[in-house]
């Protein structure tokens, strides 16, 4: 049983890294429930998907009782920290983009507010661009969070389902990359753990 | 993705959208024929259809507005089709005049009318609770819960429909519609054959209306039967304690009970019009106390406590007539398990401290949006001619966004098409300039019959019609414009043939002539219609390559920091940051409008090397 919480902002794919862990569930023949919040906007807005895996009916994750948070922008990481257990990890790929309302008031993005939310967890940094760019192409870092994520062990899935799970979302000519992607995603959390160690 | 599971044989689970389930729940149901108006949460199975249809043997289309939708399913079901009609809870008030009717006439071939509620409000103007619009209407009304039941019951629902010769409404909601669970494919049916003959039920005159309400009754008695009822109901669990729920009410009541630690007998009602009370009130003699827990409204709630108090039956009832129950917005565990644990007498804290204060993510138009070049110039003409404050109805589109800052344009919005009839109101009453606002869709949807009332009766107010050629909010559905296959409606002949004579048809990236037809337009003083018609934006950026996108920044050399940029055109590419303006790359669309002289005078915004 694992609940883990998507957040992010419209247009950064948090939906797809969702689906591809959800799908590997439905492969593997586990009960697993997705839902997803994006308000009005087509782009722009803030996301919210939650994945619960095993025998639930609630697909809404009760607050407290998330396992993870995996985070495509800082904010949406700390908007959502009440559903977060204690003791869960935040992956989070850095990314600011500045809410319109905070522009307009000529505001500061409030860096030093997330950083300190964010040093009261577990809080891996997942370099998903960086790494998808040195792969030549920017959009497989979302192959590269769902490596991350994986690496966690929080699934409970295995290997197999989730490669599998990649190419059934994905046309058979971006089969490679996205697997290179997903490779190298696992190897960032050692990484991190390293350096933290 | 490669393989097209909608399509695909049976016997396999499928990773599937609850929208998604209803599409599939079609094909295995053998229906012939579906239509819609599209609205969230509903929109996706509209989506499938769009492309499988043609594969799956239904014939689809998008109507230019719900109660034209139904009467297209109700004409097929009349030949003996199955056939289905689906929208968003307040398209149902649309359809509302033929609804009431479809009882009336009953149906031949099964017709389903698919209601996705949204409680919460995500994305709508208010949670109404369709079910007592089912029952108001005298049809049959079923629940799912979860995406695999959405499926099971369009099959269910269909069948009962047409075993009794009466129109059945599914009532889904946003957290059952925009679910993904796995769904267990199942196998598809065959379809009827088209079989019409006439008959008077359906020509509801007076005469046959009057005989009508004694078919009514006896159907919606007939359907009352266990057998009906029971193939959408389940009860479980050994408890003095009995639980009644239904929807995505039931989803949460396990979880919240095991929080707790506490037990319940769940009675979870399928089928909540008509209810089976004898079975229902021989549960409730078996219990102590009974809960009612529902999403919206006391729907059964109310039925079963008029049936008790027919009976004399006393027991201690908690729901929302007593206020146990929260009456407002969408459950969840948390929710539930706080309300079972003041009855159950149990202590419950969720309460976890907040984070800091963390700043609102308020929704926002696209990168490249047209309608921001339309509200930025619409906001300048009336700077530039004194209009200090006018009176702006707007209507339901991704443009009621205007209405957030720095626009401010936006004081008037119930319903689609409610931005023109509301503006003969306020140019009748009214003492400022009435700048009204509605998108292509919702113009065709419900605009022109209000545009006709405006011009026929002499009213003098500006109409902006943001024309990005689709149905953009809903996730970029066609329009009566679309074409081809379709036969494309030009707005501008639709607005002249009612016969205005002021017409003005707009780019609004072209701001400098933007700006000089919206004073024309203001200046006018009999009723005007700018036409603003540029593609969406995310339309635009599906069709060209990314090499061909020109990304802009700030030469901070030679902005001056007159804030411009951020505080009037306010694009969403724009931040700000140690007192600079700043362009992030990622999410600028390249459209170049924010570098004409009247964003940026001093031209400071440049293509990026």
């Amino acid at each position: 049983m694992v609940s883990i919480v998507f957040a992010g902002v419209g247009g950064q794919g948090v939906i797809t890294v969702a689906m591809i862990i959800g799908r590997a569930a439905v492969i593997e023949g586990k009960n697993v429930l997705m839902t997803e919040l994006h308000g009005m906007a087509q782009r722009g807005g803030k996301i919210l998907v939650e994945v619960r895996i095993g025998e639930y009916k609630s697909a809404i994750i009760p607050a407290n009782t998330a396992d993870a948070i995996v985070a495509f922008e800082e904010l949406e990481a700390v908007r959502n920290l009440k559903k977060l257990k204690d003791g869960g990890m935040i992956l989070l790929s850095r990314r600011k983009i500045h809410p319109v309302s905070m522009t307009l008031r000529r505001q500061n993005y409030p860096t030093d507010a997330i950083e300190e939310e964010l040093s009261r967890y577990n809080t891996l940094n997942v370099e998903a661009d960086q790494v998808a760019l040195s792969l030549g192409n920017k959009r497989v870092a979302n192959t590269v969070m769902v490596g991350a994520v994986y690496s966690t062990g929080i699934l409970g899935l295995s290997r197999e389902s989730i490669i599998k799970a990649i190419k059934d979302s994905l046309p058979e000519r971006y089969w490679d990359i996205n697997m290179r992607a997903f490779e190298e995603g696992q190897k960032l959390l050692v990484t991190e753990s390293a350096k933290a160690a | 993705m490669q393989s097209e599971p909608l399509l695909d044989a049976q016997g396999q689970d499928e990773f599937l959208l609850g929208n998604e389930a209803v599409a599939r729940g079609l094909y295995e149901a053998g229906v012939s024929v579906a239509a819609t108006y599209p609205g969230t949460p509903s929109s996706e199975i509209g989506d499938v259809l769009y492309k499988l249809s043609e594969r799956m043997g239904i014939k689809f289309e998008f109507a230019t507005n719900e109660k034209v939708a139904l009467e297209i399913a109700a004409a097929a079901s009349s030949g003996g089709l199955r056939s289905f009609v689906f929208m968003k809870h307040v398209g149902l008030n649309v359809a509302m005049d033929s609804f009431v009717s479809l009882s009336g006439s009953g149906v031949k071939g099964g017709l389903v009318v698919f209601s996705a509620d949204d409680p919460s409000m995500h994305s709508s103007q208010n949670e109404q609770d369709n079910r007592f619009l089912g029952k108001f209407a005298k049809t049959i009304v079923v629940e799912p819960s979860s995406p695999q039941e959405l499926k099971d019951f369009v099959i269910k629902a269909f069948d009962v429909s047409e075993e009794v010769g009466h129109p059945v409404l599914i009532r889904s909601v946003t957290r059952i519609s925009h679910i993904r669970a796995p769904v267990k494919l199942g196998p598809i049916r065959k379809k009827n054959e088209w079989s019409y003959k006439k008959d008077p039920s359906y020509v509801l005159l007076p005469e046959n209306a009057y005989k009508a309400q004694l078919s009514i009754a006896k159907r919606i008695e007939n359907v009352s039967a266990a057998k009906y009822q029971t193939r959408f109901d389940a009860v479980y669990g050994d408890s003095s304690t009995l639980i009644i729920t239904s929807g995505a009410a039931y989803n949460y009541i396990d979880e919240a009970l095991q929080m707790l630690k506490a037990s319940a007998r769940i009675m979870k009602i399928g089928m909540s019009f008509p209810l089976d009370l004898e079975r229902i009130t021989d549960e409730i003699r078996g219990a102590e106390r009974v809960i009612f827990v529902e999403e919206g409204g006391p729907f059964i709630e109310e039925q079963v406590l008029q049936e008790c108090a027919l009976h004399s039956i006393n027991k201690k009832f908690y729901g929302k007539l007593n206020g146990s129950v929260p009456t407002s917005y969408e459950m969840d565990v948390d929710r539930v398990a706080s309300f079972l644990s003041t009855i159950y007498g149990i202590p419950f804290n969720t309460n976890k401290p907040a984070a800091t204060i963390i700043p609102e993510r308020e929704p926002v138009l696209c990168p490249g949006c047209p309608h921001r070049a339309s509200y930025y110039v619409a906001t300048l003409a009336m700077k530039q001619l004194g209009i200090r404050n006018p009176i702006a109805p707007t209507d339901i589109g991704c443009y009621t966004l205007g209405y957030y800052q720095p626009y401010n344009l936006g004081d008037f919005c119930y319903s689609m098409g409610s931005s023109l009839g509301s503006s003969s109101g306020y140019a009748m009453s009214a003492k400022e300039r009435v700048v009204s606002f509605i998108g292509d869709s919702t113009f065709f949807h419900a605009g022109i019959p209000a545009l006709i009332n405006a011009y026929h009766n002499n009213h003098n107010f500006v109409l902006v019609i943001l024309d990005n050629s689709i149905t953009a909010m809903t996730g970029g559905q066609p329009t009566p414009e679309t074409s081809p296959p379709f036969r494309k409606v030009d707005i501008e002949s639709v607005v002249r043939g009612i016969g205005i004579k002021n017409v003005y048809t707009m780019d609004p990236y072209d701001l400098k002539n933007s700006l000089e037809t919206f004073k024309k337009a203001l200046k006018s003083d009999e009723l005007a219609v700018i036409i603003s018609k540029r593609e969406c934006a995310l339309e635009a950026d599906r069709k060209k390559s990314p090499s061909e996108t020109k990304i802009f920044q700030i030469n901070q050399d030679k902005c001056t920091q007159c804030y411009n940029c951020i505080k009037n055109f306010s694009c969403a590419a724009f931040y700000f940051e140690d007192g600079k303006v700043k362009i992030d790359p990622e999410l600028c669309d390249g459209c170049s409008v924010c570098t004409e002289p009247l964003v940026c005078p001093f031209n400071a915004i440049e293509v990026m090397d």
